[in-house]
């Protein structure tokens, strides 16, 4: 077996194994609450008029779920539920977990996948960039550039976009889509087929609300990517700077390579390493940042759902469900960043060095 | 000591020195500065009005930066949110810190399999976005006052430790950093020359640990501390704004002025007393630590320091 598919294997391995540590974490967590309160978990639809008739289907549920049960047992049923799709009822929605989660994803993917695809390429570049003229004109810039975009934080960052661009200019509004083009969304006649409203516009030959939702992805996705980007950009430009001090570089340049085709084959090739690598550490965060993001600019994402919850009653469901969903985001996309790495990293795919 | 004076005279230093000493001064003259009605139990807002006065009152009059609905004073909120963003600050950093720290030490010492599962358990917290931890605890403490389940194990240790929801996901979230680079770094000392002397010489497992590894490895961990105490507090804020928990003072002042900038009775311009001076002072304490913790780290490592 080629070394480089053993690597992906083993890393494939560690997903599950962190997905139930993370797991069991959590739902020792829960534990802590009494049984009366996870019981919530599996109250599903129904209006409960009475406290008595509430407090009748919850014991029922306790015996019956067994939520008396030692740790263990619960949770390896409550897991084998999850992963079975049964995430739990939440009050506050009045809805099925899992239902509620993955009908608002497809706008939560919209906002993070334009993000990256901004982020990644500028990042990088402008770490090259920064790294390659380092202590001139370039790098001084965009140091100032990367250490206020880190020091702003995105929600405040979020709020003078909304001044200047919405409040001031009425260039571009919050939310997803005006009200005339969510009419024609909803209406029938617009099919949803990725959910992504910018791409099923076109699909649709709706041009107009391609355009629309574009204009209203414009700030999140700007607020989102720049703190990122700036991490990015960091972390690549000190890799471009240390890789530039090293002895093969002098030797492409000795064998008259252009200074453009080192930089930007052989410095930036073995600079994507630390990049990579930061990137997966910060994978968590951008979930993080996306949340914040969509409850700033009033985004019908994730957020939503979850915001709104909050301010009623307990919804441990709700909060569970977003805690699996969450992690269940970030694992793969680490194993994706993971799995890159090794792409990039000759050393690992001629199998002498690795994990 | 010629290290710490360089330190001193760099300018950038001297900026960052100059705006956390202001937020320390301020938070320490905090009665003085903005007299609180009980000054025995300071709340985080002061009513200078008629609280069923729901228009903002532009500065004068009394208030140095105007109220806002309800009459309540930003200057005062302000003044007393630097008291809560330094404590929560300092506490959720140095908590974390050593925690981190004590986790990556001991661990990297032992090494073999408990290495192993720390390393494990430091790559599942970091597949664990913050916010739904946050999230999870804040449910987990409602339910649990609700239900009044004040003998609950988790209650007590939240109350005896003086915890809220938010400094224990701050904590809980935050140490991995500091364990992966101590961790690394402990591994690699293991081999040095002077640690093998010292266990040759009968010194304690603990003594190694903290006298001569711990001392040697911190750096890092110094600088991630000055950059996290920034960083921290704006966490706070930020969710306190998105409402998921927190208190915030300053993210408070900016639930309210979110409302004149896109809600109903968006005037920002009209408005700028309600958001501008927590929007300023957030930025300003990002800046002034991030700031702390770059000269740190040109100061503790000198690889990174290459002139200006």
């Amino acid at each position: 077996m080629p070394p480089i598919l053993k690597y992906v294997l083993r890393r494939l391995l560690v997903v599950p194994i962190t997905f139930f540590l993370v797991t069991a974490a959590l739902y020792g967590v829960i534990m802590l609450t009494p049984p009366e309160t996870r019981a919530q978990l599996y109250l599903s639809g129904g209006r409960m008029d009475t406290q008595q008739a509430l407090q009748r289907a919850i014991d029922r549920i306790i015996e019956e779920r067994g939520l008396d049960d030692p740790y263990p047992v619960q949770y390896s049923r409550w897991v084998s539920n999850v992963l079975r799709g049964d995430w739990g009822w939440s009050p506050v929605q009045n809805d099925d977990v899992l239902r509620v989660l993955l009908r608002r994803t497809p706008a939560t993917a919209e906002l993070t996948l334009y993000s990256i695809l901004l982020l990644a390429p500028l990042g990088l570049a402008s770490g090259v960039i920064a790294g390659w003229k380092e202590n001139r004109r370039p790098d001084h810039i965009f140091r100032s550039l990367a250490f206020v975009a880190t020091s702003v934080p995105p929600f405040i960052l979020g709020l003078i976009l909304l001044t200047i661009f919405y409040a001031g200019l009425r260039w571009f509004p919050p939310g997803r889509l005006g009200l005339s083009e969510q009419a024609l969304v909803r209406s029938s006649s617009f099919k949803t087929i990725t959910g992504l409203l910018t791409i099923d516009g076109l699909l649709n030959g709706e041009a107009g609300v391609s355009q629309e939702a574009l204009r209203h992805l414009v700030l999140p996705v700007v607020t989102l990517s720049l703190a990122h980007w700036a991490t990015l950009g960091r972390v690549t430009r000190s890799a471009i700077i240390e890789e530039l001090g090293k002895p093969y570089i002098v030797a492409a340049r000795g064998r008259g390579l252009s200074t453009r085709r080192t930089i930007w084959f052989h410095a930036l090739r073995n600079a994507l390493l630390p990049a990579l690598n930061s990137s997966a550490l910060s994978a968590a965060s951008l979930v993080t940042g996306v949340f914040v993001v969509e409850v700033v600019f009033a985004f019908p994402g994730v957020s939503e759902p979850i915001t709104n919850s909050l301010a009623h009653l307990p919804d441990t469901a709700m909060a569970m469900g977003f805690a699996v969903y969450s992690v269940m985001v970030v694992l793969p996309l680490m194993l994706i960043l993971d799995v890159l790495q090794v792409f990039v990293d000759p050393r690992m795919r001629e199998g002498g060095v690795g994990g | 000591m010629k290290r710490f004076f360089r330190f001193l005279s760099d300018q950038q230093n001297q900026r960052a020195l100059t705006i956390v000493a202001l937020y320390i001064l301020v938070a320490v003259y905090a009665p003085t500065l903005a007299p609180p009605d009980n000054p025995d139990e300071p709340g985080i807002f002061k009513v200078v009005g008629r609280s069923s006065d729901h228009t903002p009152h532009p500065p004068g009059n009394g208030t140095l930066l105007g109220t806002l609905p309800g009459q309540a004073d930003v200057f005062y909120t302000l003044v007393w949110g630097t008291r809560h963003a330094l404590r929560l600050g300092l506490v959720a950093a140095l908590t974390t810190a050593c925690l981190g720290v004590l986790l990556g030490a001991i661990s990297g010492y032992v090494g073999g399999t408990a290495n192993h599962l720390l390393l494990r358990v430091t790559d599942a917290f970091l597949t664990f976005p913050m916010i739904a931890g946050m999230y999870l605890f804040r449910e987990v403490m409602t339910s649990l006052t609700r239900t009044g389940d004040a003998t609950s194990l988790f209650l007590t240790v939240m109350q005896t430790l003086r915890l809220d929801p938010v400094m224990l996901t701050l904590i809980l979230f935050s140490w991995m950093p500091y364990a992966r680079i101590i961790n690394a770094s402990v591994t690699r000392l293991k081999g040095e020359e002077y640690i093998v002397a010292a266990v040759s010489l009968g010194a304690s497992s603990f003594r190694i640990i903290f006298r001569h590894m711990i001392p040697n490895v911190i750096a890092p961990a110094i600088v991630l501390v000055a950059r996290d105490i920034g960083a921290m507090v704006l966490l706070e804020a930020a969710f306190t704004f998105i409402g998921i928990g927190g208190v915030s003072p300053w993210g408070m002042l900016l639930v309210v002025g979110r409302n004149y900038i896109v809600g109903p009775y968006a005037n920002p311009l009209a408005f700028w007393w309600v958001y501008l001076p927590a929007t300023l002072s957030l930025i300003l304490f990002g800046v002034g630590w991030n700031l702390l913790g770059d000269g740190l780290n040109r100061l503790l490592d000198p690889r990174s320091y290459r002139g200006r």
